[in-house]
């Protein structure tokens, strides 16, 4: 019977726990759009962020020479798209141009690395907060966000995106479609995503090879041990 | 005379061969359960081997630690397979030591003669909890650095010295450089050696008493006229063989695990360890790595500082008991039902307390928090008593094994 | 009676068959060969890890500005943790180059030990005439020569060139050995670019055949 009310309270508490892990948190709702991610939307993410975001922001831990080994982009492209004018190589780190105290003094903090922002916040995060600017003229820079209340950060997207209000009203049209739009942003996403964890590619490509080696061999062991344990009476 | 015999003559490892392998008569009604123990050691060597070429890539200081870190994953070859390796190594390492328990738990592995075996590998388990905290603090991400003083900062409660070895611990008021450098001493060397000795320590203890089995017989008490138990099989080769296609299972399982879900859903590589220490902003909520949660689900459940570390004290080190406490002197829970059920919610428990724990520190899972403790220390104070009057069935007199 | 006979039963029976024991030893094979096998897949990678990183190959080239570097100067920079020497040679030091080989005092006068790039096997050792590029060790035993580039400044007959404080090997100003020295072979030469007219020289590799000390 003490068994009985035992598992009764402790069915009890993990309805119980269900239910407080559905109660809605007051943080945004996140947007969760089909990502396709590939080499192929990995570079043209490579390219928009070399365009819009490499300006301010750094992916210091990355080389552009990866995206060469990593996902077939050519030397010359790479050249072209995504290194910017400043001297740095072919071999160095992915650092934006800004010096670090001007960035401080425009932002009031340097723009942070975006290296593992991807792992860090989650892919839903940064495409939402990408998607989530709207002009607000009582912050310094204009802009405001509804994923990130009173982000330094001013909507560089705007252009292609458009001006939006408060309340999700368009403002001013960007020079993009918003289904374009939308999906120039999620190559970012990949982007981003690619380059907090570049060695997802070689794991993909190694992984069957691995794993079936791996399975071959517990085969040869496992009919070993039958083999051995027919002795065993 | 050949250079073997030569050897031979001279070498411990013959005696030692035979006593511990090919001589050891292991019961043969080994379950599934009963692989964790060799993958533990597996584990641990492999820990070893990556954490070595983690540790050669790796700057300890505060400036250095968290890019070295990355820098592994991104400019060492390979860096990202040693560094997965060791960070799903260690999860993994805990959900073995938490089998390898449980089994020992089930089948009634503490039990007299095997009392000083179970005390050592519970030592083993909490030596393993430090070596994984001194490591999840090393990579100086902001999770490590609230990891490290949220866990330091327990050692305030110690009367009277408190604050003194709280110093000691950090090397300073906060974690700093120097904690990582006084860290990185513990987790390569120190703790590390304790692990391998006491391992070594935990299966000689183990191979004088013999190995318990599902049905808790002793296997000793029928011996053939060589004097080897009847129901005994020699370690090598039938567990050796057994074994090793345990290996090939848990290896395919690791690098599934590494090749395709190396953050295992940011269970084994939480998020907040992919952004470096900031000393100005906290973590939006603390949380430890899910082997440990449990244990910090029942230190928030009492609203009283104090209160709730005795209670996470109690925690951890009641199992120590487990012996003393279990009255029943048979030793399986095949043959006892009660403790069978009891044990099954004990385990549900737990993983109620692991998720709880993981939750963000809000009132509203004061009531999973607190039933969860309850449940846990129930256990614990009901075991003698339950064990003492529970309907108990006869053993058979031979450990039951069908042939196949 | 039943329960005694069950309570002596063994449980091992060695199988003697030649079949089973055939068995045995083509799995043992097998489960060896795919054994290691997986053990290299752990191993292999791990070995590897320790090769030099991206972050140290990036930083396997050295940019030398040449601008600083008057005519009769030198600059030594550091590339890939070994001092690398660049002069600006006057056209008086590139007359003693002739003059080293007229008198005999070299070991090596035309370079024929592969100690530099093809492109620098010539009298200057260099890929223009006045910028000679080296790597400033010393072929004996690896230590550090001084540049004594004044006549007479190591012995009355000297030209100018490399005096080696460690065990006096001597090298006329294309980093020729000179005759009597204990070192073998002329100073090496990495593999190098040179852009005059934007006033620097990118060394970018060892050249493999070079004997370093």
């Amino acid at each position: 019977m003490k068994k009985l009310l035992v598992i009764g309270t402790l069915v009890a508490g993990l309805g119980m726990g269900g239910m407080v892990a559905a109660e809605a948190e007051t943080a945004p709702v996140l947007m969760k759009p089909k990502y396709t991610y590939d080499a192929k939307t990995i570079i043209a993410g490579a390219k928009l962020f070399a365009m819009h975001c490499m300006v301010c922001h750094s992916v210091q831990f990355m080389r552009y020479e990866f995206l060469t080994k990593d996902l077939g982009m050519s030397k010359a492209d790479v050249h072209k798209y995504i290194m910017l004018p400043t001297g740095a190589g072919y071999k160095a780190n992915m650092v934006s141009a800004m010096p670090v105290n001007m960035a401080s003094k425009w932002f009031g903090r340097p723009p942070p690395d975006l290296s593992q922002m991807e792992r860090y916040k989650s892919q839903d995060w940064i495409y939402t907060y990408l998607l989530s600017f709207y002009q607000d003229s009582k912050r310094p820079s204009g802009w405001n966000n509804h994923v990130f209340p009173n982000v330094a950060m001013p909507d560089v997207l705007a252009p292609m995106g458009g001006t939006w209000s408060e309340k999700g009203k368009l403002l001013k049209a960007g020079n993009e479609s918003q289904q374009k739009f939308r999906k120039q942003v999620t190559d970012i996403v990949a982007f981003l995503r690619f380059v907090s964890d570049p060695s997802v590619i070689q794991r993909h490509e190694d992984g069957p090879w691995v794993l079936g080696l791996f399975a071959l061999f517990t085969v040869f062991a496992y009919l070993l041990k039958k083999a051995y344990w027919k002795d065993v009476k | 005379m050949g250079l073997k015999e030569w050897v031979d003559k001279r070498s411990p490892l013959p005696d030692m061969w035979r006593e511990h392998m090919a001589e050891y008569y292991a019961p043969k009604n080994f379950n599934i359960f009963y692989y964790a123990g060799s993958l533990l050691l597996l584990m641990v060597a492999l820990q070893f081997l990556s954490g070595f070429l983690v540790l050669a890539h790796y700057v300890p200081s505060a400036e250095d630690a968290y890019n070295s870190v990355f820098g592994i994953m991104y400019d060492v070859k390979y860096g990202w397979l040693m560094q997965y390796m060791h960070v799903d190594g260690s999860s993994l390492i805990f959900v073995l030591l938490y089998v390898h328990m449980a089994r020992g738990m089930i089948y009634g592995s503490y039990k007299a003669p095997r009392e000083l075996v179970w005390i050592i590998g519970y030592i083993l388990y909490l030596i393993f909890m430090a070596e994984a905290f001194f490591g999840y603090v090393l990579p100086y991400s902001n999770l490590s650095y609230w990891a490290g003083t949220v866990i330091t900062s327990l050692l305030k409660s110690i009367p009277f010295i408190g604050n003194w070895v709280t110093i000691i611990a950090r090397g300073g008021p906060g974690i700093s450089g120097d904690t990582i450098g006084r860290f990185m001493a513990l987790h390569v060397t120190l703790v590390f050696i304790l692990i391998i000795g006491l391992i070594a320590v935990h299966i000689l203890y183990l191979h004088k008493v013999g190995s318990n089995n599902p049905d808790g017989i002793d296997i000793k008490e029928n011996k053939d006229s060589n004097g080897h138990p009847l129901d005994g099989i020699p370690f090598h080769p039938y567990y050796t063989v057994k074994d090793l296609s345990g290996f090939g299972v848990w290896l395919f399982i690791f690098a599934a695990v590494i090749f395709y879900a190396p953050t295992f859903h940011h269970i084994f590589l939480e998020r907040t360890m992919s952004t470096p220490a900031n000393a100005l902003k906290s973590l939006p909520d603390v949380t430890p790595p899910w082997y440990l949660s449990p244990f910090y689900a029942m230190l928030r459940s009492i609203p009283n500082k104090n209160g709730g570390i005795l209670l996470m004290l109690f925690a951890v080190l009641v199992p120590f008991l487990m012996p003393w406490l279990d009255r029943n002197p048979v030793r399986s829970t095949r043959f006892r039902p009660v403790t069978r059920i009891m044990l099954i919610i004990f385990f549900l428990n737990f993983f109620l307390l692991a998720w709880v724990g993981e939750q963000p520190p809000l009132p509203k899972y004061f009531f999973p928090e607190r039933l969860g403790s309850v449940i846990y220390v129930g256990f614990f104070l009901l075991l003698p008593i339950v064990t003492m009057f529970e309907p108990t069935r006869k053993p058979p007199a031979r450990v039951r094994y069908r042939a196949h | 009676m039943t329960e005694e006979i069950k309570n002596t039963q063994k449980s091992i029976e060695p199988q003697t068959s030649p079949a089973v024991i055939t068995r045995r030893r083509f799995l043992t094979a097998m489960t060896a060969v795919t054994g290691t096998a997986v053990a290299g897949a752990v191993v292999v990678p791990m070995v590897q890890s320790l090769e030099p990183t991206a972050a140290a190959s990036a930083l396997a080239t050295t940019t030398i500005d040449l601008t600083p570097i008057e005519p009769g100067m030198q600059v030594t920079a550091m590339w890939q943790e070994k001092p690398v020497i660049v002069i600006n040679r006057t056209p008086e030091m590139l007359a003693t180059l002739d003059e080293t080989m007229q008198k005999g005092l070299l070991k090596d006068p035309n370079c024929n030990v592969p100690q530099q790039p093809p492109y620098c096997k010539n009298k200057y050792r260099s890929r223009i005439p006045e910028w000679y590029v080296g790597i400033r060790i010393c072929n004996h035993l690896c230590c550090i020569p001084h540049y004594r580039p004044k006549k007479g400044s190591v012995a009355p007959w000297w030209l100018g060139g490399f005096h080696c404080p460690c065990h006096g090997s001597m090298y006329d100003l294309s980093c020729r050995v000179i005759k009597g020295s204990p070192a073998p072979h002329n100073m090496a030469v990495p593999e190098y670019e040179i852009d005059i007219a934007k006033k620097k020289v990118v060394v970018t590799h060892m050249y493999p055949l070079a004997h370093l000390c």
